[in-house]
């Protein structure tokens, strides 16, 4: 109780009391409270920007695969178009050649039992002349009752029947 | 609050050191702060919690603020602005306790504020740009008036702002508490009964007010009811002296002088701190 400072005046101590609070509120405040806290701050911000942009990078993955994934698609889907149509053709070759073959099988035999059956006729044509000729002598003998010189009349008569035969 | 600060007691050493209320308000401001402090930036978590985002913001508007006026290769400046700025704002707000004296009030205080921000200034310069800068600047003798006049203006500034909002407020106190004594003269000079007429007015209104929800016909029964009462009891010979109309409006008073000036001037003293050491501290070549 020693009465009081002047009112606008300076008293050193007080000014000394002060800077020193001040220099103790200033380290403590920074150490504590300033720092920590700008600390967590930017600590948050990062990782919400690297948040962001992982984020970001997963979805420019996932574009690009999707993109990946439509191109293999693209490719398989032209793939198959190819594989068709090669199918398409080699069946198409494979058929006519099939056909082909069928024809030319077809043709030899047809071709087999065109001789077969030119070969039988001419067969049974030769019987058929051997044995006319042979009827026709002895219906002849019979008709004539007498003897007709054989050798004279059998070349007569193949002639006749030869004719016959080219006329048929 | 007319008077200085006062002097509690003197340490008998070195002379005598006084120990002002000043002294010991800027003690509690230092201890209530670091303790905050402390006790804020405790415990920080990635999800933060209520108080940490609180604190996050002021922080945060605190760097804001340092970044914004003095460039963001000054931002390791903030923690000194801001132990500057709470400590300001807290030193005033100390005084509204009533039984402390705001820090502020003392020109001790704001000189001393003011001379850091003056050295900081200089050592910034001679950091920067180098002793022989620095003294080439004091060629042109304007610059050591300038330099002066800086700190001086600056600290009376704050210390003028604060003081004579106390001082105006005091006067208020002083000028209500006699106008109130005149006034209850006069109704106590009348007898007992206009006292006691008095009082039921006040009451009436004040019940009035109440009932109509209307805040003038409160305040007024109020103030009506215990100028009543004073009056009475004076007749009566209980108590005297009592200052009715110092109730409350010069709380009004304070609001402005104490919460708006002391934010304003801490504002204004942190904001030429950052100004004055920002231009110390220009921006490194090649940004």
């Amino acid at each position: 109780m020693d009465g009081f400072e002047a009112i606008i005046g300076v008293n050193p101590w007080t000014a000394l009391f002060t800077l020193l609070n001040m220099i103790i509120t200033f380290l403590i405040l920074g150490k504590f409270l300033f720092k920590p806290v700008k600390k967590m701050i930017d600590d948050r911000q990062k990782e919400i920007d690297d948040a962001y942009a992982e984020a970001d990078k997963a979805k420019s993955d996932a574009q690009e695969l999707k993109a990946e994934y439509q191109r293999h698609l693209d490719s398989a889907k032209s793939e198959r178009d190819d594989i068709i149509k090669e199918a398409v053709v080699t069946a198409g070759k494979r058929s006519d050649e099939i056909v082909a073959e069928a024809r030319r099988d077809a043709d030899a035999i047809r071709d087999k039992a065109e001789r077969d059956i030119a070969q039988e006729k001419k067969k049974a044509m030769n019987e058929v002349k051997s044995s006319i000729a042979g009827i026709s002598l002895e219906i002849a003998e019979k008709v004539c009752e007498k003897e007709i010189d054989e050798g004279k009349h059998r070349a007569l008569i193949e002639d006749f029947v030869n004719k016959m035969g080219e006329a048929s | 609050m007319i008077n200085g600060p006062k002097i509690y007691f003197t340490i008998p050493i070195l002379g005598g050191i006084p120990i002002t209320a000043t002294a010991v308000s800027s003690f509690l401001v230092t201890v209530i702060l670091c303790v905050a402090g402390v006790l804020l930036g405790r415990n920080l978590k990635k999800r933060p919690g209520r108080m940490q985002v609180l604190t996050e913001k002021g922080v945060g508007m605190l760097y804001d603020l340092v970044e914004s006026t003095m460039g963001k290769h000054n931002s390791y400046w903030t923690p000194y602005i801001g132990a500057l700025f709470l400590s300001s704002i807290l030193g005033t707000l100390i005084g509204m306790t009533g039984f402390l004296r705001s820090t502020t009030s003392d020109l001790s205080t704001t000189l001393t504020w003011a001379i850091m921000t003056s050295f900081l200034c200089w050592g910034c310069t001679i950091k920067n740009a180098g002793i022989g800068a620095f003294l080439k600047n004091y060629i042109n003798p304007m610059n050591i008036i300038s330099d002066i006049a800086q700190p001086v203006s600056m600290a009376f500034r704050h210390f003028g702002n604060i003081m004579g909002g106390g001082v105006l407020t005091s006067l208020l106190y002083m000028a209500l508490s006699s106008v109130s004594a005149i006034v209850i003269g006069l109704i106590r000079s009348n007898g007992l009964v206009v006292s006691i007429i008095v009082f039921a007015i006040g009451v009436a209104l004040l019940a009035f007010g109440f009932l109509k929800k209307k805040l003038a016909a409160k305040i007024f029964g109020a103030l009506i009811a215990l100028l009543g009462l004073a009056s009475t009891l004076e007749v009566l010979g209980t108590v005297t002296g009592i200052p009715v109309l110092a109730l409350g409006i010069p709380g009004v008073l304070s609001i402005y002088f104490d919460l708006f000036s002391g934010f304003v001037q801490a504002l204004v003293f942190s904001l030429l701190t950052m100004v004055y050491v920002g231009m110390a501290c220009p921006p490194p070549e090649g940004e």
